[in-house]
């Protein structure tokens, strides 16, 4: 469905995302996860042909066999919401203030399937409905203000799903809402997801999340991808030191933990401008060979996937 | 409180100069045009209440149909150069990059030029009339509105919900007329009211020097300058277009302040 070969973001102040490959099978449902500023958004926006002005691309990317790499605005624009569709982060921002909540659901419907507005109006009814939006004739005409957090997102799924991509990027969905519609809203996405057949790359820095959510995980560190496989495989057996960072770091819910400090990754990540040339993690990983910083580690083959770390490599 | 204030002071003295423009259309006191040189300059009496001009021509009614011709020039001018402003910035801020640069140049060069030079070297250009002072005042706001809706427009763009119009697979276009525009109107609309009172400001000085209403025809401008030969013998010839224009200007300048104040998110959250 999705094939990215090689795929590099320049920004002026450095690499956002470095080489990166992946694929995305029909009605595959992928997390991708890493702490914030590894590029998780920045590859997702790259799917979707909308990188900020400042960012040079370079490398492949693919959608459902169409080569896109270089392609223009105009050429993507057709795509989007066709094949693949996005929603973000911030519900709350995400939604025209002025338009009302069944303008904005109609909008692609006219646009792209050609609907006249009666049937388009119907449509998002049914889409609105679909997304569990309760009361969805009345919250039609309401705008924006009117709804809560997550029935805004609800909202945008559904104009997400107006034209029945093939892929739904979902950048952390979830990261503005309360715990309990959170986890509403990831069950939502992946019932979607398994009754279209509409492939899920599902962006978050929520681990619990993505275990529930998904099938295989990517990690993303300072623009690399660092680490793939089976999300239940990575999620026991971690290879990266970066993954076993993260997992380490994760909140539980454990009653040995709630005494002791929670483990965190050393430092912060670093900004675009300051990464090490070698592996990105280079200084803040424990187990760091003296070539770690110079020299970029190959991906070496995992149980279920691949990590790119110099500990991987087979003895000679 | 203060901005209350304003918004109605403002709103009263553009309605009461409208109200007066438009009756005017239909009805003035006495016929625009009789002159009665026997009659002439007339101190107030039932009849002719603010007098008569040097003509003989009842004051009051030439008053009136100087506010319709006045207002409607200054109004339609800034909205036919207001409109083609906020197009060409509602195109530079959707495309960006060259088109952008280029038009913002542009503009920056226009207003290296003194505007109201520009409207009496256009009107000399085009020829002496209402509607060339009309297009003259148009064509210098038309920078103006450029520059304010591609300011306002570029706030907008970056809003997360253009984003998700892109991810829907909107166009610039269409994202421009169903996003861009109502989310700016606010600003346009206020930068309007305020460029209305320096086009009665404008169209006034050019009638005054002859390049805006001809003969007959009533307008402000015009009465102060057909008023200066008389200003010792009598002067309130001149005082009252000089009021009409000082109150126009000042009423669209109050509603422009009160309007934006109003429309100014900050203040109402303070106000809350
Ligand atoms: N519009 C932009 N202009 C400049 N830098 C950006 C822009 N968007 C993202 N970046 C940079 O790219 C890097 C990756 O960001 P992002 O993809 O948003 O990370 P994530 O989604 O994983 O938190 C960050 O260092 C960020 O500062
Ligand atoms: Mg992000």
């Amino acid at each position: 469905m999705i094939r990215v070969e090689g795929l590099s973001a320049a920004l002026p102040q450095g690499q956002a995302l470095r080489d990166v490959s992946l694929s995305v099978a029909r009605g595959e449902r992928l997390g991708l996860v890493g702490e914030s500023g590894s590029g998780k958004s920045m590859l997702g926006l790259a799917l979707m042909g909308m990188v900020p002005d400042a960012a040079q691309l370079s490398g492949r990317i693919a959608l459902d066999g169409q080569d896109m790499t270089g392609a223009t605005e105009a050429a993507w624009q057709p795509l989007r919401a066709r094949k693949v569709a996005m929603i973000f982060q911030e519900p709350m921002t995400a939604l025209d203030p002025l338009v009302r909540i069944g303008e904005t659901v109609m909008e692609p419907l006219i646009l792209h399937l050609k609907m006249r507005r009666r049937d388009a109006r119907a449509r998002a009814l049914d889409l609105l409905a679909e997304t569990g939006l309760t009361e969805p004739e009345a919250k039609m005409r309401q705008y924006p203000h009117q709804l809560s957090g997550g029935q805004r997102q609800r909202v945008l799924i559904a104009l997400a799903l107006a034209c029945d991509p093939g892929v739904l990027i979902a950048d952390e969905p979830t990261t503005a809402l309360d715990a309990q519609i959170a986890l509403r809203i990831t069950d939502l996405l992946v019932r979607l997801s398994r009754d279209r057949g509409m492939a899920l790359i599902f962006i978050s820095h929520d681990l619990a999340a993505v275990a529930r959510a998904t099938e295989r995980l990517a990690v993303m560190y300072g623009g690399d991808l660092v680490e793939t496989g089976a999300t239940a495989e990575v999620l026991a057996n971690p290879r990266h030191p970066y993954t076993q960072g993260l997992i380490a770091a994760r909140p539980r819910p454990d009653p040995a933990m709630i005494r002791k400090r929670l483990p965190v990754i050393p430092g912060t990540v670093p900004t675009l401008g300051d990464l090490p040339r070698g592996c990105r993690f280079a200084g803040r990983c424990a187990a760091e060979l003296p070539r770690c910083a110079g020299t970029r580690p190959a991906p070496w083959p995992t149980a279920s996937g691949q990590a790119a770390c110099h500990l991987l490599e087979p003895a000679p | 409180m203060r901005h209350r204030a304003s918004l109605i002071l403002g709103a009263v003295l553009v309605g009461l100069m409208a109200a007066a423009g438009l009756v005017s259309l239909a009805w003035t006191p006495w016929p625009l045009a009789e002159i009665d040189v026997l009659n002439k300059l007339a101190a107030p009496s039932a009849a002719h209440p603010l007098g008569t001009d040097g003509l003989g021509r009842d004051l009051l009614s030439r008053l009136m149909a100087g506010a319709a011709n006045s207002l409607s020039v200054a109004a339609g001018a800034v909205l036919l150069g207001g409109g083609i402003g906020t197009g060409l910035g509602l195109l530079a801020s959707a495309w960006g990059g060259r088109v952008e640069e280029a038009l913002m140049r542009l503009c920056d060069l226009s207003f290296a030029f003194p505007a109201l030079l520009f409207a009496i070297m256009l009107a000399a250009a085009f020829g002496p009339s209402l509607l060339n002072t009309g297009l003259a005042i148009a064509f210098i706001n038309v920078p103006i509105f450029a520059r304010v809706a591609r300011g306002a427009a570029n706030q907008v763009w970056v809003r997360d919900f253009v984003l998700a119009g892109r991810a829907a697979g909107r166009g610039r276009a269409a994202i421009s007329r169903d996003h861009i525009v109502p989310n700016i109107a606010a600003p346009l609309i206020v930068q309007a009211t305020i460029e209305i009172a320096t086009a009665i400001l404008a169209e006034a000085a050019l009638s005054y020097l002859g390049l805006g209403a001809q003969p007959p025809a009533a307008s402000w401008g015009r009465m102060l300058a057909e008023a200066q030969t008389l200003l010792w013998v009598a002067p309130m010839q001149a005082v009252w277009p000089g009021l009409c224009i000082t109150a126009a200007v000042l009423g669209f300048g109050l509603l422009g302040d009160g309007l934006r104040d109003w429309a100014d998110p900050r203040l109402v959250r303070r106000q809350a």
